[in-house]
């Protein structure tokens, strides 16, 4: 058994030099202030003061985490059952599902973006198809609709995926069993399929809603220049502002709200598999 | 049962529908014969030959295919054997592991490759090829170990146990009993894998260097002006997964209904499968690739004669004349290494950074800051003898009057487009920049996404100078934009403003002078006016920053620019105004170029009119103040 532990050292040695110590380089940077200078070293939490006191991106904070939250949502509620109609497939098709999937991803995530923004623009396809039902033009692009359809469009795959490996895992005579046992199709599901598919929705909310929160470039296309998340601020510092400083203490500020929410859901996780055990 | 069969299929269709559409999009107008994105102007094959004579799409999609199959391989392994051992470790060493891992995952991707860039600059490494395949491992190993983890959570431990208790080595227990266990979790991990790296951009962009970029990299930098030839390369790939598809999906049933008695099972048909379909397409990949890099590389001469035969050339997307490069690649028997900037500031943090160029194209303000910070080689004007040609418009320019530093490459103004259809041309002439807060035009506006480019309209308007650091005048300029974003629903936007008002998206628009040119070029509708409030005049120039490795390419490159043939080429392709004295002259007077265009020759001796100094207090007073007027 200790020998698989040592399958372990090569790689917390790679994590040191490729993970921690470029992120020590970046906490240098949020704790001081002035230019991007790294010797004339002075402790200070004057960038975090800065962000925390300034209500213009205390909102931008808030409306980064309420797309993201929406997104992943609206992941989980047609990734879900898409999952679980590709799980019940035959083998077969089963797979071709999921690699029909897949595919889209394989195309470069900033040409589909752009291929959105044609179909969204008020004179695009999208309203032309509209249009032969009478309706519209609507006025889509530039809209809060277009970045979220966007952000469900790039991510849910991964969703879709995770669930359905865990859905495809699943032992099929645990169904079996439960409908012997006389329990309804919801009551399988709802006591069976769902605890064990679970922990693929955990994993899939993770792969979902972090590039939601940090993602600039789906809300500068879809969302247009006046559609701020919170990623696009940090964009501008590193980019346009230079202030690297700055810029670094909203990441770490960012890094610490998203590992609190993914506790949180952890905590979620654990507690439907320990009733489920009553 | 049948009914619920029903809608199954309905509701996998609508999904492939959706994930489909934007692919249908793609393949629909990589077929257009016209630059737009909305309107199909008939069939043509154009961006397909364009792509395929274009070198540096072939390179990206080559580096791209190269780094992401390495980089799956790799940390698909390495992900699952540490997740393997981490399952048997100590809690306290998985959570430390899970944790660290969680970094990049949950770092927007910025933060990381900046940390990167920070990193492989702190320890001098050459940027390229190898330090993109690193940083992709570094952020794909955690979402193979994401994928994998779970999986061995549900894996019974006596498992293991078993096996070695019935005479397994651990390595057998490990391949035949484990592995097999988790396969779903590794192929899910690698196929994540696959995608992360194969979609990445701005991990990418910020730690590679020396002209090796990737697909997005590419697509990002080009997109200055939306170039179909991205579709016909989309397309392609496409037809290039479905052929692989095909073949992994079809030959193990072809197979199975010959080979029923050879009792080889399902699964290892299909690896084979896959493999086969994976050497295939690297085959292809690497034959196409091979015939863009071919050619002999060894350039004798040039060699001798400058002390080395490849130049870099560090420049905004599309901001080059179709044939530019190629001829002078010719001439002087050398190879240019180009590479694409999105901002001067997007270059400012790459020349910091310690990247090495021969030649960069900022704009004025950012040449004086590199001039100040002492980043700038004086030029050698005895390898200049081009500097002649020089138009009057460009000499003596606020910056650098004397040409010590730089020399000027292309020049122009800022200005209103607006479609005189639906606008009135009185209200535009007589309000200039004050249009913007016109209430009649709401929701008709295109406003550049840049701090720059609009507090200079906000001053003008009020009556400042664009160079104001004044708070009170800065505060007056930041209420006005205030309430240009409260009552007019401007739409801020960057490069996409050419092909919206070459399509008549919106009325009114602030662009640069050489975007007008195109737009007025292409859509009769539009007109273009000078506000007389005064405007930005600007200039972009080539410099020689001090780490360029080639020095003496690069003279010989600045003089080339300012030959005819050159100067010709790039403007008319470009659109923008050159700086070489009868090629302006030739393109605003002839009936066949720009005579008609009132955008391409930028108004001069205007008093009113100002180039952009470098302020540093300034700069960051004003692009604080513009996030905060985006984000209201």
């Amino acid at each position: 058994m200790k020998r698989f532990r040592s399958m372990t050292y090569p790689y917390v040695v790679w994590i040191g030099i490729m993970i921690v110590i470029p992120m020590l380089l970046i906490m240098l940077y949020a704790f001081t202030v002035d230019g991007n200078d790294v010797s004339s070293f002075q402790f200070s939490f004057e960038n975090f003061r800065r962000f925390v006191t300034d209500t213009v991106f205390m909102e931008v904070l808030g409306r980064s985490l309420y797309i993201a939250v929406i997104t992943t949502v609206i992941c989980v509620l047609l990734g879900y059952p898409v999952a679980y109609l590709i799980a019940q497939l035959p083998s077969q098709s089963n797979m071709l599902m999921i690699l029909l999937i897949t595919m889209p991803t394989w195309i470069n995530m900033l040409v589909r973006t752009y291929a959105w923004m044609g179909i969204l623009q008020d004179n695009g396809v999208l309203n032309t198809i509209l249009g032969f039902f009478g309706i519209g033009p609507a006025h889509m692009l530039h809209t809060s609709f277009a970045v979220i359809l966007g952000m469900v469009y790039n991510f849910i795959p991964f969703m879709i995926l995770q669930i359905h490996t865990s859905l495809d895992k699943m032992d099929k005579n645990l169904l079996n069993a439960a409908a012997d046992l006389g329990a309804s199709k919801v009551q399988t599901f709802l006591r069976v399929t769902l605890p064990l598919s679970l922990p693929g929705v955990i994993s899939g909310i993770t792969l979902v809603f972090l590039p939601a929160v940090s993602s600039f470039f789906i809300p500068k296309l879809l969302g247009g220049g006046q559609y701020v998340l919170v990623g696009n601020i940090i964009e501008t510092q590193f980019l346009t502002a230079g202030d690297w400083n700055f810029g670094s203490a909203i990441s770490l500020i960012m890094a610490l709200i998203i590992m609190f929410s993914m506790w949180l859901t952890n905590k979620v996780d654990v507690q439907p598999a320990t009733s489920g055990k009553e | 049962m049948k009914k619920q069969g029903l809608t199954s299929k309905i509701v996998l269709g609508l999904t492939l529908l959706f994930f489909y559409l934007p692919i249908l999009y793609i393949i629909v107008f990589s077929f257009n014969s016209t630059r737009s994105l909305t309107s199909f102007g008939g069939f043509s094959l154009r961006w397909y030959e364009k792509m395929f004579s274009d070198s540096a799409m072939m390179e990206a999609v080559f580096y791209t295919v190269i780094i992401a199959v390495i980089a799956t391989a790799v940390s698909t392994v390495v992900g699952t054997i540490t997740a393997i051992g981490l399952s048997k470790s100590k809690k306290v060493v998985q959570q430390i592991v899970e944790g660290v891992n969680q970094l990049p995952v949950m770092n927007p991707d910025i933060v990381t490759a900046i940390s990167l860039l920070i990193f492989f600059s702190a320890i001098a490494v050459k940027k390229g090829f190898f330090t993109m395949l690193l940083a992709h491992i570094m952020f794909c190993i955690p979402y193979v170990m994401l994928s994998v983890t779970p999986k061995l959570r549900s894996l019974d431990p006596n498992l293991i146990d078993a096996a070695m208790d019935l005479g397994a080595t651990p390595f057998q227990a490990l391949v035949k009993v484990i592995v097999p266990q988790i396969r779903p979790g590794i192929i899910s991990g690698a196929l994540i894998a696959f995608t992360m790296s194969f979609d990445d951009f701005i991990i990418s962009y910020f730690v590679t260097g020396n002209g090796v970029q990737n697909i997005s990299i590419l697509v990002y930098t080009m997109s200055k002006r939306v170039n179909p030839s991205i579709n016909a390369l989309s397309t392609l790939m496409i037809l290039l997964i479905t052929f692989v598809l095909g073949v992994v999906n079809l030959v193990p049933i072809l197979q199975a209904r010959r080979g029923r008695k050879e009792g080889v099972t399902p699964m290892s048909r299909r690896s084979k499968a896959m493999i086969g379909a994976a050497v295939i397409v690297v085959g292809i990949v690497a034959v196409v690739v091979g015939m863009s890099f071919s050619g002999d590389r060894k350039k004798e001469d040039a060699i001798a004669k400058y002390g080395s035969d490849t130049m870099k050339l560090y420049i905004t997307g599309e901001y080059l004349g179709e044939d530019v490069i190629s001829n002078f690649e010719k001439q002087f028997g050398v190879d240019v290494i180009v590479e694409y900037f999105d901002s001067n500031e997007m270059m400012y943090t790459k020349l910091q950074a310690g990247d090495a160029y021969d030649v960069v194209i900022p704009s004025d303000y950012m040449i004086e800051r590199l001039m100040q910070l002492d980043m700038l080689q004086p030029l050698d004007h005895s390898r200049l003898p081009n500097l002649e040609n020089l138009s009057p418009a460009v000499q003596n320019l606020s910056f650098d009057p004397d040409n010590s530093y730089s020399v000027p490459y292309f020049w122009g103004s800022v200005g209103i487009v607006y479609n005189h259809e639906n606008v009135d041309p009185k209200d535009v002439e007589e309000q200039g920049y004050g249009v913007l807060l016109n209430t009649d035009y709401a929701g008709q506006l295109y406003v550049y996404d840049s701090e720059r480019d609009s507090f200079m309209m906000a001053f003008k308007n009020l009556g400042y100078s664009m160079n104001s650091d004044d708070p009170a005048e800065i505060q007056a300029a930041y209420e006005w934009l205030l309430q240009m974003n409260a009552t007019m629903e401007p739409a801020y936007v960057t490069d996409e403003v050419i092909d919206g008002m070459i399509n008549g998206y919106k009325d009114i628009a602030v662009v640069y002078s050489g975007d007008a040119t195109v737009i007025l070029d292409e859509n009769e509708e539009m007109s273009f006016w000078m506000p007389m409030e005064g405007t930005n005049i600007w200039y972009d120039c080539m410099v020689v920053p001090k780490n360029a490795e080639n020095p003496l390419l690069a003279h010989e490159f600045i003089n080339y620019m300012l030959t005819y043939e050159a100067a010709y080429d790039n403007s008319e392709y470009v659109g923008y105004t050159s700086p070489h004295v009868e090629v302006e002259a030739e393109m605003s007077t002839s009936e066949d170029l720009y005579a008609d265009n009132p955008a391409y020759m930028p108004r001069t001796g205007y008093e009113k009119d100002e180039v952009f100094t470098f302020n540093e207090a300034q700069k960051k007073a004003l692009s604080e103040l513009w996030i905060k007027v985006k984000a209201h």
